[in-house]
């Protein structure tokens, strides 16, 4: 991948003829590749998520994990939808995202797991970790990973992603830092990881689209999505998220407001590191449920 | 070593009043005078100390809260606290964090921390970051939230935040913020460059100071590399200008020399727009918005997203009026 300025992006855009603000805006875009892969991506909504009060309705949360589960694998029944991605003797490192103020919900971690065990897997061959994934022997002698997180904006990645969730397993952290976290598809090649993920599950429930400062959260930078969006592309998935974390910020702030710094570790995800595809055109949205505000 | 430094520092109260084991003699004073004059002038020393002098004005209680865990980071060790987040403050130059958690049964936990910057400048720089409106209800610039308040003052960066905004952890938001702002004592100054940005049709709050190269797409996306020599040596700039839907940007960057900031401009203009000349400073980009680009002295500007020549040209000249 070549290094890119605005002037490129301007000249690339006028030659395609295309709107200019969102490509400007969403360099990702243009640091995306021109193969022709194209990889899968549910994305799944359901206005009643939070009818109840502030936490999500559980059965409403396993009707959106299973019927996204079986229209990305193309099976009409969930147990067969599961059985396409697990085997009974498979040891499973469900790979939540603990971070206090936006945590993966315990719900969805708890529909996961039974569902793996469904799948025949045994209870001690199963575990849900974030920070301890180095030290838990589940994952330690993991044969599948499934991965889960919700979507915020980060101080130096731009977007904690599905990409970067896998940051725990690093030996060093902070060596995936250089260059705005630009090397973070890398992780997919250390040892405990490589070869291991089964799916990949953005939680949309009450994505952050702001934030200030590095540790800061506010309900007012969060709204009331009520998605999840689900696919065996990590970086495919990532793209929708981030296609809508920005469409919010448009909308919020009512004028172009880049995310700052741009989460480029996802296009390069895909150019410099090809973990997979992040160019919309090549990314196979179905999507289900709430169609309001969608955003992509 | 640090509960060492704090009581040598502490040390002209407790020597200096009566012993009752011992006399103090003239060469003790002498020698004690000269520990002391070397402690206080060293800058790490010193740092270190008004460092702990902060952390002892956090409560042990506040109302039904309780400090439960004290913070201390310095460097890379900042990671284990926020991981990737920590590079924001390490961009700019940290000396450490310190903090406290709170926690009450019922209540919603919070968390004082207080970033040490390595100068003023760099507090200041991560608050233009941080902030989306105007305030100085804290410090020298705040922003308050339902769930947080955040504040910059001489070379400290404060985040007082809640889980949960209840009346109750509001209140002690407010009470952590003001008990914080005053135990640091003196004021930062803003970096003189900030004079130089304009203020006609500025938006409020609407400019970010940085020295790496990183924020330079803070507003827009300009380029994903280090397009002007930006670093630890030059202060930089970044401002809004006009309405949202007709929003112009300055960039403003100073080197150390002419020489370096000629050498940035070179690259900048090769990258981004060779074509500009000394007889033609202004250009209509791809998508008809304006640009400019010039070198005065040690200083670089240009303006991105330009509505017409005319904005742009009188924009850069206001820089020097």
């Amino acid at each position: 991948m070549e290094s890119i300025t605005r002037r490129e992006l301007l000249k690339r855009t006028a030659a395609l003829a295309v709107g200019s603000s969102l490509l400007l805006n969403r360099p990702v875009t243009a640091w995306a590749n021109e193969k022709e892969a194209t990889s899968k991506v549910v994305l799944i909504r359901n206005q009643k998520l939070f009818a109840n009060g502030s936490s999500p309705d559980l059965a409403i949360c396993e009707q959106m994990l299973d019927e996204a589960v079986r229209t990305l694998t193309g099976k009409e029944d969930t147990a067969a939808a599961w059985a396409s991605i697990i085997k009974p003797n498979d040891v499973v490192g469900i790979k939540t995202n603990a971070w206090n103020s936006l945590p993966t919900p315990p719900e969805l971690n708890d529909i996961l797991k039974a569902r793996v065990q469904n799948a025949g897997v045994k209870e001690e061959d199963v575990s849900v970790d974030d920070r301890g994934v180095k030290t838990n022997p589940v994952f330690q002698r993991s044969t599948a990973l499934i991965n889960i997180r919700p979507m915020r904006t980060h101080a130096w990645s731009g977007v904690g992603s599905l990409i970067k969730n896998y940051i725990m397993f690093a030996a060093k952290p902070s060596d995936y830092h250089d260059d705005s976290c630009a090397p973070l598809a890398t992780l997919y090649e250390l040892p405990a990881v490589k070869g291991k993920s089964r799916l990949h599950v953005l939680v949309l429930f009450t994505p952050q689209f702001h934030h200030l400062a590095a540790s800061t959260f506010s309900e007012e930078f969060t709204w009331k999505y009520s998605g999840l969006a689900v696919g065996f592309d990590p970086v495919a998935v990532d793209s929708v998220g981030l296609r809508i974390i920005e469409a919010k910020r448009r909308e919020y702030f009512r004028e172009e407001r880049p995310l700052n710094p741009p989460a480029k570790h996802i296009a390069l995800a895909d150019t410099r590191y090809h973990l997979g595809t992040s160019e919309p055109s090549r990314i196979e949205l179905v999507k289900l449920g709430w169609d309001a505000d969608t955003y992509v | 070593m640090t509960n060492v430094l704090y009581n040598v520092l502490h040390l002209p109260v407790g020597l200096f009043s009566e012993n009752p084991y011992r006399t103090t003699t003239m060469r003790d004073n002498i020698c004690l005078f000269v520990i002391l004059l070397f402690c206080y002038s060293c800058p790490s020393v010193y740092i270190h100390a008004q460092k702990v002098n902060l952390m002892n004005q956090l409560p042990e209680q506040y109302q039904s809260y309780k400090a439960t865990e004290w913070l201390d980071f310095t460097g890379e060790a900042l990671y284990d606290y926020i991981n990737g987040g920590a590079e924001l403050y390490l961009s700019y130059g940290l000396n450490g964090m310190t903090g406290c958690k709170y926690n009450g049964e019922g209540l919603p936990q919070i968390t004082v921390e207080v970033y040490e910057m390595t100068a003023p400048k760099n507090a200041f720089g991560v608050y233009t970051q941080s902030r989306d409106k105007e305030e100085s209800d804290y410090g020298q610039g705040s922003q308050t939230y339902d769930d947080f308040i955040l504040f910059w003052k001489d070379r400290y960066f404060v985040i007082v935040t809640t889980q949960k905004a209840t009346p109750e952890s509001r209140d002690a938001l407010r009470y952590l913020a003001s008990l914080v702002e005053k135990a640091i004592p003196g004021e930062g100054e803003i970096p003189a460059l900030v004079g130089e940005l304009p203020e006609e049709n500025r938006v409020p709050g609407g400019y970010l100071y940085f020295h790496h190269y990183i924020w330079l797409n803070a507003y827009l996306f300009i380029a994903d590399y280090n397009i002007a020599d930006i670093s630890d040596q030059t202060d930089a700039l970044l401002a809004k200008y006009g309405d949202a839907d007709a929003r112009c940007y300055l960039l403003l960057v100073q080197y150390p020399d002419k020489a370096g900031a000629e050498a940035a401009g070179e690259k900048l203009k090769s990258k981004f727009a060779p074509e500009l000349s000394p007889a033609n400073p202004v250009i209509r980009l791809e998508d008809n918005t304006w640009f400019t680009l010039r070198v005065k002295e040690n200083k670089l500007s240009a303006v991105f997203n330009g509505n017409s020549r005319e904005q742009v040209e009188n924009l850069y000249q206001s820089i020097y009026k």
